[in-house]
């Protein structure tokens, strides 16, 4: 009957035990030594909540891990990666079997050996295909992200050299047996049996190939077993194999990009400013990190010509980690600082904080807190900044809000003026506050979103009052500037504002109020129930509390916020809102719903502009003309600048406007009330 | 070193005018409600200009003093943010509708009371009066030099080289020490208080002196002491007009906008 054959013409094969074994050893060490590098930073909160944390992986692993979620937004990367990860997963399996098999003596045979014999042989060619791809895209593509080193390339040639001897011990194997005994069985081992001797060692005698297939399969288990050392002693990236999962693990289960509170009363360092400065998570993510470069192909500062990348980042944190982890061959002197070294400055203050990168890294990698936390160190204990956040956080600390020079223009409670509006000083016993934020309050192209925003909540009959001149800054700026003292004074003042109050319900009109509000606030005490107006909204139409009449006659497309969608899911509601109203077409952008790219204001970048490359919020334009909307619909107070700035700077030849929803719904419903 | 920085407390300067309101009765103004003190801006440029002179020259000790009625401590505050080493309060009901006269001898006496100084830095002017004399009368009562308009400072031994702002450039004159310099604006952008700083400085305790604790001279002080009068106050108000130049042809229009503005002696 057909059978596996273990150790089949193999002698003395306890040398085999010896040699994974050492290996096993390397492997612990490994293992030893990174978790005394990662031990170099701080402590974090992600060691806590161990129970939810294992249920979320597991939850998740399905599609993350073994379905490739994050993977497979990009075909061509994604299915490469799919190939050799379930080639290997299968042939690792199928070694599991054997030795289960082999020494609890529990036969392996008849048509499920040969169904087995298949799969395994299929698994290697997968693998094979994987690697092909991989070489093609890294040495004949050559895209832009990658950057290649040595371990690239004798990693993917190992992985093929161990495939390849595989199938040619087989074939040398059926060679000498089953080609001759029983060929139907040899018909399931496909690949094997291109390299019997019908074939590729054609001529050879029996005991050639007894010899040959000897040597080959010692060389085979010599070069599984030292690929493995390899990676356990070198920092290649086949490391990741244990690594990323762990990260994986470990991810972030809160709020998207919120930077971890800091003490006031006891910090003793703020911010990070060294390598120990880091939690032990955050170096983790390093280590985790291929290099793959999906971060850097969705990031608006690099795509705009500044210096950031979040691949070189998170790279260049790491090899500073490694540096300082070893420091007999990197003297503490010799190594260059952090911030201003290993780092630029001014790549710390291009990120828009937009989160694309994060929700392109397929091991979970955090890039903005790092960030923050840098910024942190910059502002806070070196009190180095680009003049006009130091402007910004000024004003802050003097006027309450973020806008320079505003007041020149207009007061907080300017835009209210004869609408007869409630404010809570006057009377408390309202549903909600209405959270009008700082852009929306000053500016005067968002305060025409206001003006629109009230006339559909009063045409809705909402119960709700503002706080007018007494409404102070939500302190989100402040927060992505890393000058978090400022942002726990606001913080700590609005919440007891707020309660006094005994405010339950906000609705906000600002992206970055609302994420500040809805997932910041609770870690200082300040829990409130907390909308975005185009919630709201949405809510309000299906209650048939609005009615939208108008035709606007239009094709527009949708500007996802940042801070609206990636950081908080909320992607259909503008959607609804749009798709109900009458003769409004909507064509979505190349690029859209979690995939969104920034119109560069987020992260502060909304009172500073880094005069190096080309400007976000002009690549983003582009892609709203190439749908030819004439309205390019937004939700928020900065995107809403940004895109109505570069539409303004270009010399257009279509008719194209940036419209808030709120003014949508204004227009809609206008001549019908 | 020891310098003493003089900061006052003012109403935010960026507001425009037609957001205050005048009380006929007092002839006082009255900011709008709600509105933020400040720091006045040269003051706080003073402040800088000391925290500069502090880096390069260690072992100095900066102390801010202010003076003036409600929680003008906020400003002290922030100088020692910024980072000031000392704070101090003048605060009087006395010293209260002082004029420039009064205010410097007040000043000279708490002045006086600290003991040793060095150097003596004032904005050139509060930003909300613009007067632009405390410092200069200062020097005087204390029988000091003073050397206004500065934009920087450099300390050499006993004496100081300093860069006074000139309309079409600047000056440098030495001066021994002590001595009182008045900052300008060309100092350059304030820094921004240091999350350290500010943690340090919330933890000082910034003492409250009364005109009896510096001695003041009740003759020299409040309104019945002043030189001046506040005979009338006003909100200036700017009208506008707009006119729309209408013609036939755009050459034709040019020719008349380009007379008009003759005519209103614009050009």
């Amino acid at each position: 009957m057909a059978h596996r054959e273990i150790f089949w013409n193999i002698s003395h094969e306890y040398i085999m035990y010896v040699l994974s074994f050492i290996a096993v050893v390397f492997v612990a060490y490994a293992i030893y030594r990174h978790y005394k590098m990662w031990r170099m930073g701080k402590g974090d909160e992600r060691s806590k909540n161990m129970g939810s944390r294992v249920w979320a992986f597991v939850k998740t692993g399905f599609a993350d891990g073994l379905g490739h979620r994050r993977f497979l937004r990009e075909p061509y990367p994604g299915i490469m990666h799919l190939l050799i990860f379930w080639g290997c997963v299968i042939l690792l399996l199928a070694a599991a079997v054997d030795a289960i098999t082999h020494y609890l003596v529990i036969p392996l045979e008849g048509s499920t050996y040969l169904w087995f014999s298949l799969v395994v042989d299929i698994a290697g060619i997968l693998v094979l295909i994987g690697v092909i791809l991989a070489i093609t895209r890294r040495y004949i593509q050559k895209p832009e992200r990658l950057n290649t080193f040595l371990d690239d390339g004798v990693i993917l040639s190992l992985i093929a050299i161990v495939i390849i001897t595989g199938y040619m011990i087989e074939g040398l194997r059926l060679a000498a047996t089953e080609v001759n005994t029983n060929p139907d069985w040899a018909l399931w081992s496909p690949v094997g049996l291109v390299f019997t001797k019908k074939t590729l060692f054609g001529g050879l005698s029996h005991d050639t190939i007894l010899t040959l297939h000897s040597v080959l399969w010692w060389f085979h288990a010599v070069l599984v077993n030292g690929t493995i050392i390899y990676v356990a002693l070198s920092y290649s990236k086949l490391q990741h194999i244990v690594i990323s999962p762990l990260n994986a693990f470990f991810r972030n289960l809160g709020p998207v990009g919120a930077p971890a509170p800091i003490d006031m009363e006891t910090a003793e360092v703020l911010g990070v400013g060294e390598i120990k400065d880091f939690t032990w998570k955050q170096l983790l993510d390093g280590d985790a990190c291929t290099n793959c470069g999906r971060c850097q192909d969705v990031c608006p500062a690099w795509a705009s010509g500044k210096p950031l990348s979040p691949r070189k980042l998170t790279q260049d944190i790491k090899t500073q980690w490694q540096k300082v982890a070893n420091p007999k061959s990197n003297p503490p002197e010799s190594l260059p600082p952090l911030i201003g070294g290993a780092i630029a400055e001014d790549e710390i203050w291009a990120c828009t904080t937009c989160a694309a990168c994060q929700q392109a890294c397929p091991v979970f990698i955090e890039h903005i807190v790092k960030i923050i936390d840098m910024r942190r160190n910059l502002t806070m204990m070196q009190s180095k900044m680009p003049e006009n956040i130091q402007l910004m956080l000024r004003n802050m600390q003097t006027r309450g809000h973020p806008w320079v020079g505003a007041q020149t223009l207009r007061l907080r409670g300017d835009w209210t003026s004869g609408l007869g509006l409630n404010t809570l000083a006057e009377d408390s016993n309202v549903d909600m506050l209405l959270w009008v934020g700082c852009t929306a309050a000053l500016s005067d192209r968002n305060v025409e979103v206001t003006l629109a925003l009230v006339r559909v909540l009063k045409a809705a009959g909402v119960s709700f009052g503002i706080l007018g001149e007494d409404e102070p800054c939500c302190g989100d700026p402040a927060r992505r500037a890393g000058y978090e003292i400022q942002f726990q004074t606001s913080v700590e003042q609005n919440i007891a504002l707020l309660q006094g109050y005994n405010v339950k319900n906000i609705v906000a009109t600002c992206p970055h109020c609302y994420n500040t509000f809805k997932n910041e606030y609770p870690k200082f005490g300040g829990s409130f129930n907390v909308v975005h107006h185009t919630q709201l909204i949405a809510d309000l139409l299906k209650q048939d509390k609005i009615k939208l009449t108008c035709d606007l006659r239009s094709l527009a497309t949708y500007h996802d916020p940042c801070y609206l969608g990636r950081y908080n899911s909320i992607y259909s509601e503008p959607r609804n809102i749009l798709h109900a109203i009458p003769q409004l077409k909507l064509k979505e952008m190349e690029r859209s719903h979690s995939k969104s790219f920034c119109c560069g204001g987020g992260g502060t970048h909304m009172w500073f502009e880094q005069q190096i490359g080309t400007k976000v919020n002009d690549i983003r334009t582009d892609e709203a003309l190439k749908t030819n909307a004439e309205i390019v619909a937004t939700a928020c107070p900065y995107c809403l600048l940004m895109l109505e700035e570069a539409i303004q700077g270009k010399d257009l030849q279509q008719p194209l406007k940036a419209k808030d929803i709120a003014e949508l719904v204004d227009q809609a419903m206008e001549k019908s009330a | 070193m020891h310098i003493i920085v003089c900061v006052k407390q003012i109403p935010d300067p960026e507001v425009p005018p037609a957001k205050f309101k005048i009380d006929p009765d007092t002839k006082k103004v009255m900011p709008p409600p709600g509105l933020p003190p400040v720091i006045s801006v040269f003051d706080e440029r003073a402040v800088e200009l000391a925290c500069r002179i502090k880096e390069k020259n260690p072992g100095t000790k900066i102390t801010a003093i202010t003076m003036g009625p409600g929680k003008v401590s906020d400003v002290v505050k922030h100088a020692l943010a910024m980072g000031a080493d000392e704070g101090i309060v003048l605060q009087d009901k006395a010293f209260e509708d002082s004029d420039s006269f009064g205010n410097a001898h007040i000043l000279a006496k708490a002045i006086q009371k600290i003991g040793s100084y060095d150097l003596i830095l004032c904005g050139r002017q509060a930003a909300d009066w613009d007067i632009g004399q405390t410092g200069s009368i200062l020097a005087e009562t204390l029988g000091i030099p003073v050397v206004t308009v500065a934009k920087d400072i450099e300390v050499a031994g006993d004496k100081i080289k300093v860069s006074r702002v000139m309309e079409d450039g600047y000056e440098v004159v030495e001066a021994p020490l002590p001595c009182v310099v008045t900052v300008s604006n060309e100092v350059g952008l304030p820094r921004l208080p240091s999350g350290m700083g500010i943690i340090q400085a919330a933890r000082k305790q910034v003492p409250a002196w009364t005109a009896a604790d510096i001695g003041a001279d009740p003759a020299k002080i409040g309104p019945a002491a002043a030189h001046s009068e506040i005979t009338s106050l006003f909100i200036p108000t700017r009208d506008t007009t707009c006119e729309v130049i209408t013609a036939d042809t755009l050459a034709e229009a040019a020719v008349k906008l380009a007379l008009k503005l003759r005519e209103t002696k614009v050009v």
